[in-house]
């Protein structure tokens, strides 16, 4: 029983120690300087189209050609920006969010945790 | 609609039941153990595990409704698709891959997992089947109205099949054979609904017909949809939609279950991308439908709804036999939808009921003898009943309110939960509950008023308040979270640290620290 409580102990020790280390602190501030305004500016972008469509809707029929009006090319454009958005989240993630995150494993690993 | 047409469309409905039904006895094959019985034993790829979180979430609101709803009020409208997405969107950036690190499997075993509370777990699992129930009634309902269009038959009729088909399917196959199912399902209805949507657009083409009138919210259309919640401070109405959609969906319970399917975080988040694909593919096409029925079905037969566009357009266009068998093939389609969203929320209340409800009581009860795929099935069975009875004592609710709802309520209490859980490391015990209770509690309230019909006809800011509760409970809930977290400090749970770190170090990182296991 006591031999399970110093591992858990030590577990303990050892996870507070990563979470306290300057690296873990600096990865989750790298996430949330990207993801914290990037969900912003998206949602903002929505709530504009919103607006847009409520109140300027004689902005929003007017005719580019045809029957093709502003509306209708702002609405396929928020299809458009939902499938950039999530594809330069991902592509931002690979490149930059799991290396970091590798490198944090890797120093844990070595216990030259900074 | 004539008998061959409704020939026709019982003959897809059928289909459907049989492809669903046979599906599920091939996952039964396949899953063998307890384990594998409930979480698909962790196999499943991200392209699969993808079509079946799209095949679970398209519900029939995506495909009837939203085609309805661009009918009716044109192309305005296009940012409710876009908003079925948008919640998927949310949940990939802020918490898909944390979620699948923290290696839960319900909504209940994240509140544990991070907050070491039994309390908490208990209030998220009555929440978590309170929402599952309210958005299942609305697809008994919806499946009843669908089999009335295109057969005649009582409202009564639909909804049972539906009840009947998912209880079999969810109790003998339990979860791989879902994933399974629900995977066929999203092909299913991508198929349902581009193929006759494609043949319609050629038609259209062909024909030399007038492109649609595409903005007149003024015109014929308005009001072709009195169920729809844009009646009166329609900003509002619709920025509280909006928020409910963003922050609801990860709330819902048939959602987080999917992400423990993923071998770990960064897998989870592929799978997320490939359902924004999946789902953004689908919504181009009912808003097509919705703009052909503007051109081909000028004002709808007295006493139709809106929702019904998509599946009297195809006679519209091309009457005959071409016409009935396009109209057979959305009706299989919207049948795939009830079946598909209704399976996904049964198999996970019924995780949740039996989990937290049932197996204490009964190995309490039987001495811990009863086989858990038992009490599982027993807890389906529960899963099912309550809605399905439900759905006969409130048959006056409106599918798109009940829907909106679902979301409200989830973004006002679970949302928060996750959200805060994930990203906040002081949130305390108390203060997670408090949010909870509050926010579940007002957007509750809200509901229950709305369903009695508290404030309807007085025109006034209260029923429009009550309908969309979200803008203003989903802040109260945050708020309330946050202040009792910081006025009780001392009730932050020991291994906070440890948590925040599961989720958000990477997974081996969490390996290393982790003694191996045994």
């Amino acid at each position: 029983m006591s031999s399970h409580n110093d591992i858990s102990e030590e577990r303990a020790a050892r996870y507070i120690a990563v979470q306290n280390s300057q690296e873990f602190a600096e990865l989750r501030k790298t996430f949330r300087k990207f993801v914290f305004p990037m969900t912003g500016l998206f949602l903002a972008w929505y709530f504009l189209y919103v607006i847009l469509a409520t109140y300027a809707s004689d902005f929003m029929a007017t005719k580019l050609f045809g029957n093709i009006t502003v509306g209708l090319v702002l609405g396929l454009a928020q299809f458009a920006t939902t499938f950039a958005i999530t594809m330069i989240y991902a592509r931002w993630a690979d490149r930059v969010l799991d290396p970091a995150a590798a490198k944090l494993a890797d120093h844990m690993e070595r216990g030259n945790l900074q | 609609m004539n008998t061959l047409a409704s020939g026709w469309g019982l003959l897809a409905i059928i289909l459907v039941c049989v492809a669903t039904v046979a599906v599920g006895a091939l996952g039964l094959r396949m899953s063998r153990t307890t384990s594998d019985f409930y979480v698909a034993g962790r196999v499943v790829t991200a392209g699969w595990n993808a079509s079946a979180i799209g095949g679970e979430y398209l519900s029939a609101a995506s495909f009837l409704g939203v085609a309805g709803i661009v009918y009716s009020l044109g192309t305005h409208m296009l940012w409710l698709p876009v908003g079925y997405t948008l919640g998927y969107l949310i949940l990939l950036v802020l918490v898909a891959a944390p979620l699948r690190r923290s290696g839960a499997y319900t909504i209940p075993d994240f509140a544990e997992a991070r907050l070491s509370s039994r309390r908490v777990r208990r209030i998220a699992s009555v929440l978590v089947v309170g929402i599952g129930w309210l958005y299942l009634l609305p697809q008994f309902q919806g499946a009843g109205l669908a089999l009335q269009t295109v057969t005649g038959a009582s409202p009564a009729v639909g909804s049972l099949i539906v009840a009947v088909v998912v209880l079999v399917s969810v109790a003998a196959g339990g979860m791989r054979s879902i994933t399974l199912v629900q995977a066929m399902q999203y092909w299913l209805k991508l198929a349902a609904i581009s193929i006759p949507c494609f043949v319609l657009a050629w038609l259209w083409f062909r024909g030399g017909q007038p492109l649609p009138s595409l903005t007149d919210p003024g015109g014929p259309f308005a009001g072709a949809l009195p169920a729809y919640p844009m009646r009166e401070h329609p900003l509002y109405a619709t920025y509280s939609t909006l928020l409910a959609l963003c922050f609801g969906t990860m709330g819902l319970p048939h959602v987080l279950v999917r992400f423990y399917t993923n071998p770990d975080g960064p897998a989870a988040r592929r799978t997320t991308v490939i359902v924004i694909a999946l789902l953004g593919a689908f919504y181009l096409f009912p808003p097509v439908l919705g703009m052909l029925g503007r051109i081909y079905l000028p004002s709808l037969p007295a006493g139709t709804r809106a929702d019904s566009v998509v599946l009297l357009l195809p006679s519209a266009v091309t009457p005959g036999t071409l016409g009935d068998l396009l109209s057979a093939i959305l009706a299989g389609g919207a049948f795939a939808a009830f079946l598909s969203t209704a399976s996904g929320l049964t198999v996970s209340v019924a995780g949740v009921i039996d989990q937290d409800l049932l197996s204490g009581a009964m190995n309490r009860r039987l001495g811990g003898d009863l086989p858990r795929t038992h009490s599982f099935r027993l807890a389906s069975l529960v899963a099912i009943l309550i809605p399905y009875a439900a759905s006969w004592l409130a048959p006056g609710a409106t599918l798109a309110d009940t829907v909106g709802m679902a979301f409200a309520i989830a973004a006002s209490t679970l949302g928060p939960l996750l959200i805060l859980g994930v990203w906040w490391r002081r949130l305390s015990v108390t203060g997670a509950a408090a949010g909870l209770i509050v926010g579940g509690t007002l957007a509750m309230g809200a509901t229950v008023a709305t369903l009695f019909g508290v404030g309807r006809g007085t025109g006034g800011w209260i029923p429009v308040l009550l309908a969309q509760p979200a803008a203003w409970s989903m802040p109260i809930a945050f708020t309330t979270a946050v202040l009792v977290s910081l006025a009780t400090p001392r009730s932050v749970p020991v291994n906070a640290a440890r948590a925040m770190v599961r989720l958000h170090a990477p997974e081996e990182v969490t390996a290393r620290v982790r003694p191996p296991a045994g």
